[in-house]
């Protein structure tokens, strides 16, 4: 066999003269087992680097690198989860807001009849203390009997009345 | 612009980060480390990696200057440069063919441990991970010319020793 072609290749190997393709074919070259006597020498360097491109992490290196960094993946993922992830603080508040404008808003419907009706116990309760006094006056009227009680009793009214006011 | 996978694009370098490092630091233990960090620092920076023209390129750089750092500190250290180195081939031991073979192999490595670093790892990222010149300088921060020099006094060296042996 003429081994021309690969001693010209070798020559420009060490020269850094050849292609990665013609790297190639010496790699293989040297690889096979009836390498001619005036090469072996090579041989070993060729398969050196041969074997060496099988060097290799051991199987367990991938699931230990994947747990350190899928803990955080994890959160990064749902820092993906979208907008509408992120705009759920927003819409949370909305809701909330929402649900105290209708809360205040049955409130005050709330208060205003109360206090509207607060007043009417208020009216009544004054209408109570003045009919007590126009019932007074007007069992004064009815009596009108003497002149004297007469201007009496509707001097006693009033004082009755600011009185009352008073306590009140 | 592809999206970038760590576990589809950046893990699988693993091996050639693996074999740079061990190229540089001659201890299996110490490279393993390296890619390591090397694939933690990577996974930091997810968020630039859209900037990244070339996750291999990028990421055997960053390995490197991992690996150059930890041979720097363990030299500052003055610890032993290379384990590997004192399995140099006993000859007197056997006869066997496999030995034989083994023994020839090793003190090929012993040659290109005893290389210069730049010159070892230009060898490796040639001859093991076929890696065209232009990528080498890339990889390594340095010029086109200086791969090629570099290069061509490792094989010198290689070829001359081989035939000294």
């Amino acid at each position: 066999m003429n081994y021309q072609y690969i001693e010209q290749l070798l020559e420009r190997y060490w020269g850094c003269q050849t292609t990665l393709e013609e790297e190639q074919i010496l790699r293989s070259f040297f690889k096979q087992e009836d390498v001619p006597n005036h090469l072996m020498q090579y041989a070993p360097f060729f398969a050196l680097e041969a074997e060496e491109k099988y060097e290799k992490l051991g199987e367990d290196f991938d699931k230990r690198i994947l747990a350190m960094t899928e803990t955080e993946n994890k959160t990064v993922e749902a820092k993906q989860v979208k907008l509408s992830t992120r705009l759920a603080p927003f819409f949370k508040a909305a809701a909330v807001v929402a649900v105290l404008l209708t809360i205040s808003n049955i409130a005050e419907r709330a208060l205003q009849k109360n206090s509207a009706s607060s007043t009417t116990v208020g009216v009544t309760d004054t209408y109570t203390k003045k009919e007590d006094i126009t019932a007074k006056i007007k069992i004064i009227d009815h009596t009108q009997s003497e002149a004297m009680a007469k201007a009496d009793s509707l001097k006693q009214a009033p004082a009755i009345h600011k009185e009352d006011m008073m306590l009140e | 612009m592809k999206e970038i996978s760590f576990k589809n694009d950046v893990l699988p370098l693993k091996d050639k980060l693996f074999r740079l490092a061990l190229r540089i630091t001659s201890n299996r233990e110490e490279a393993e480390d390296i890619v390591q960090d090397t694939l933690i620092k990577l996974w930091n920076q997810r968020d630039e990696w859209s900037a990244i023209q070339n996750m291999e390129t990028y990421s055997m750089t960053v390995c490197r200057n991992l690996a150059l750092d930890s041979l720097n500190k363990r030299e500052r250290q003055n610890i032993s440069l290379d384990e590997t180195v004192h399995d140099q081939p006993d000859i007197s031991r056997t006869q066997d063919e496999a030995l034989i073979r083994q023994q020839q192999m090793d003190s090929i490595q012993a040659i290109i441990q005893q290389l210069p670093e730049k010159q070892r790892t230009i060898i490796l990222l040639r001859d093991i991970e076929e890696k065209s010149y232009q990528e080498i300088a890339d990889i390594m921060g340095v010029s086109l010319s200086d791969v090629k020099v570099n290069l061509f006094r490792a094989r010198q060296t290689v070829k001359t020793k081989i035939n000294k042996s």
